[in-house]
């Protein structure tokens, strides 16, 4: 958050530099207020027409498997790419999904860089001030990951306490850390966090359970490691710009799908249909 | 009348006057010696004549042409300062030359890129280049360098070097050729082989004015003398007047000391 | 799970690609940024005042801000604050604005490069031209740049060497470059996951890139030994 308000300020500096410069009049209105000016634009215009105008739908993703991640062929497949791509498909566009740096999500929705975030997304409380976001759709749940070896003494969430944790700076991890007041270290992603427990320089992680089914244990890299407690629940959303009508017609894709049986279908054939949330 | 015309030059760095109020006129294939002691604004008035410093003040006429007054703009204008360097050439007591082109290349070097700018030039390329060169190797053996003339200037003695830079100032076919104590960065085993290449010139009758310390040379090749004090021109003449029968004390101390040293 | 020999193929097929994806950003940065430092330094050499302070406070600007930071700024502002998002948000996108961070940041280290080159050569130079009758960018071009070019070969090089590393800070607007295609294999990608060899192997890539150009630069500083 913090990097996001420092961004934010330099940008208007050099918003106001440019304006000092050029002398139009369009810069000068968003020196009042980031949020003012943004919420306005937003439902001036509705994201719909603009996306329909420009024919595809551009989705930020990372490279996360079930979700999104690529098959064989380099094409981008998982439970969230096949939905987005049926929901671009019943807007009369083509989706388009560009890898992103996580962490800049918000930073890439509000700048128009891409028209959603469509990854396995934690709706967090950060994550639903700073963008617009549909029903839940998945459930999730932070664990705690730790050592094969060790994992005998932590099976307690009061078990906790003398550990220092990795978590994925702006992560739900890193807001599960906080809410049970554990030690913790910010590392850039939920890899380098597993990374820190393998190498020892942290004594735990918190990661996705979803993430965790897939890198730890035997068969990965970390097979040494392996998960105790579960922090939370916690929810899968789409997020989309402030304002946008998209939310909308999300929720309404939603309901068609599952009521259809087709959103089932999609997730049993990414074996996520367990975490499904009825819509 | 005469081949330069130098009136009433004044030159000031910040506060400092280091000419005022200079005269003195040469005649064609004339040799002039300014000497003086340092500081007494010798270079200064040499590097007047090329335009490497404005003067403030004064009159510079070539061949009763004005390329220089103090008091009209124009001649301060690039382009025109560009042209009426050219009267002049200039041969630097530190060489100056190019040091990634080979002597011989060192003399052609402006002359190609005048010839550049020829409205002929492509037409006539090959003719006009050839011509260069063979005036360059022309000038090259008349300084005796013409074994070492693919050589770059690391590779050359500080004589040699001094050489070549006599040659590429005469590539450029100045009226008169300025020496600024031509052989003061030299070891003094070299100063004779520079000395003499002068010397020739001398007697080629090419117009020349010479700054030096060398005090048996300069009364050896000039014809006239200036003596140069704080600024003035204290005492002007011939060579044997101003060597032999100087009229100003200050002269005579001067010379004095080298007489005696 | 594959083996080894089974993941190698896929995962140097991905290195390739970003790899690629570096090489690229670092030629296109070359390429803008070495005349455009040339100018600013020129610039900033010039007697119109205006002009010199405004390129030395720009300097001090870009000199003075992280790298990461104006890439932020450049990629982001014109649609965060201009509701305009000019670079949009393909690959394509992401590179240009890439590049264009990259040319004016690392124009601003050449050219105190360049200036610290041109400002070295004896003013002797300058003058034996001038009494030639060259033009100043006769002297310039036939005269000075030559030399200069001899004096800033060994600290270009450092630059240069530290640009092929730079190029890994673009991954912050997410280009998919090196280090981002072997950090992929840790997330997890194309049926590979927790993998940190990947990213080792991106090392080597450096290695064996920044080894040939230090013998390429180290041929041009050997190459201009012909004078002194």
């Amino acid at each position: 958050m913090i990097k996001k308000i420092l961004t934010m300020a330099l940008a208007m500096t050099m918003c106001f530099s440019l304006a000092a410069c050029g002398g139009s009049d369009a810069p000068a209105t968003v020196a009042t207020s980031e949020g003012q000016v943004e919420d306005t634009q937003a439902s001036a215009e509705s994201d719909k027409a603009k996306i329909v105008e420009k024919g595809e739908l551009v989705i930020g993703i990372t490279d996360f498997e079930p979700m999104d991640y690529k098959d064989a062929d380099g094409n981008w497949i998982g439970f969230d790419a096949d939905m987005a791509k049926a929901f671009a498909e019943s807007l009369g566009v083509t989706a388009k999904f560009v890898e992103i740096e996580w962490d800049n999500k918000a930073l890439e929705l509000s700048s128009g860089s891409i028209d959603c975030v469509w990854n396995g997304m934690t709706l967090t409380d950060e994550v639903l001030s700073a963008m617009d976001c549909s029903n839940p759709y998945c459930n999730n749940a932070q664990i705690v990951i730790v050592p094969k070896d060790k994992a005998d003494a932590y099976q307690t969430v009061e078990s906790l306490a003398d550990l220092n944790f990795a978590v994925e700076q702006g992560s739900a991890g890193k807001e599960q850390a906080e809410a049970h007041s554990l030690k913790f270290t910010e590392v850039t992603n939920q890899a380098n966090a597993l990374m820190e427990v393998a190498a020892g320089t942290s004594d735990a992680a918190i990661i996705d359970s979803l993430m965790a089914a897939a890198m730890v244990g035997e068969g990965t890299s970390y097979d040494n490691l392996t998960y105790t407690v579960g922090l939370n629940e916690e929810k899968y959303g789409v997020g989309f710009r402030k304002g946008s009508d998209l939310v909308g017609e999300l929720n309404a894709f939603f309901k068609k799908s599952y009521e259809d049986g087709s959103m089932v279908k999609s997730a049993e054939t990414y074996k996520v249909q367990a975490a499904l949330i009825p819509q | 009348m005469g081949i330069l015309n130098v009136e009433h030059i004044v030159k000031s760095f910040d506060k400092t006057e280091v000419l005022k109020d200079i005269c003195f006129s040469m005649e064609e294939s004339e040799v002039l010696s300014i000497i003086g002691s340092s500081g007494s604004g010798k270079t200064t008035l040499l590097r007047c004549l090329n335009f490497l410093e404005r003067p403030d003040k004064g009159i510079i006429k070539v061949n009763d042409n004005i390329v220089f007054d103090g008091n009209d703009k124009s001649y301060l204008k690039e382009s025109v300062i560009r042209k009426n360097r050219m009267h002049f050439g200039m041969v630097f007591q530190s060489f100056n030359l190019f040091p990634q082109y080979t002597a011989i290349e060192n003399v052609m070097l402006a002359r190609r890129l005048q010839a550049e700018k020829l409205p002929d030039f492509k037409a006539k390329k090959k003719e006009i280049l050839e011509e260069i060169r063979s005036e360059a190797e022309f000038l090259i053996a008349q300084m005796g360098l013409t074994e070492r003339k693919d050589n770059y200037p690391h590779q050359l003695s500080g004589g040699q070097c001094q050489r070549v830079a006599i040659a590429r100032a005469l590539a450029m076919k100045p009226d008169i050729l300025c020496f600024d104590e031509p052989t003061s960065a030299l070891d003094p085993e070299l100063t004779g082989e520079v000395l003499r290449v002068i010397k020739e010139l001398a007697e080629t009758r090419m117009t020349m004015i010479i700054v030096t310390h060398e005090m048996a040379f300069a009364r050896d090749v000039a014809d006239k003398v200036i003596f140069m004090d704080n600024g003035y021109v204290l005492e002007s003449g011939t060579s044997d007047e101003v060597f032999n029968h100087p009229k100003e004390d200050r002269t005579k101390q001067f010379l004095g000391r080298f007489n005696n040293g | 799970m594959q083996t080894f020999s089974e993941q190698l193929p896929i995962v140097l097929h991905s290195l390739n690609i970003g790899f690629l994806q570096t090489l690229k950003l670092f030629f296109v940065t070359l390429i803008g940024a070495l005349p455009l430092g040339l100018l600013i330094s020129l610039g900033t050499g010039s007697k119109i005042t205006p002009l010199r302070i405004t390129l030395k406070i720009f300097i001090w600007i870009i000199r003075g801000t992280p790298l990461m930071i104006q890439l932020l700024i450049i990629y982001y502002f014109p649609g965060l604050v201009l509701k305009n998002a000019i670079w949009g948000g393909d690959e394509a996108g992401r590179f240009a604005a890439s590049a264009v961070a990259f040319i004016i940041n690392y124009a601003c280290y050449f050219s105190e490069i360049f200036r610290g080159g041109i400002s070295s050569i004896p003013i002797g130079q300058d003058e034996a031209g001038l009494v030639l009758g060259m033009s100043k960018s006769q002297i310039f071009f036939k005269v000075k740049l030559l030399q200069m070019i001899k004096r800033i070969v060994p600290p270009m090089s450092n630059e240069i060497l530290t640009l092929v590393k730079d190029t890994s800070l673009a991954r912050i607007i997410a280009l998919q470059e090196v280090i981002w295609a072997g950090q992929a294999f840790m997330k997890g990608s194309q049926g590979i996951s927790g993998a940190i060899w990947p990213l080792f192997f991106t090392a080597i890539y450096y290695l064996i890139c920044n080894g040939l150009l230090t013998l390429l630069l180290g041929g041009l500083e050997k190459k201009l030994e012909y004078f002194r």
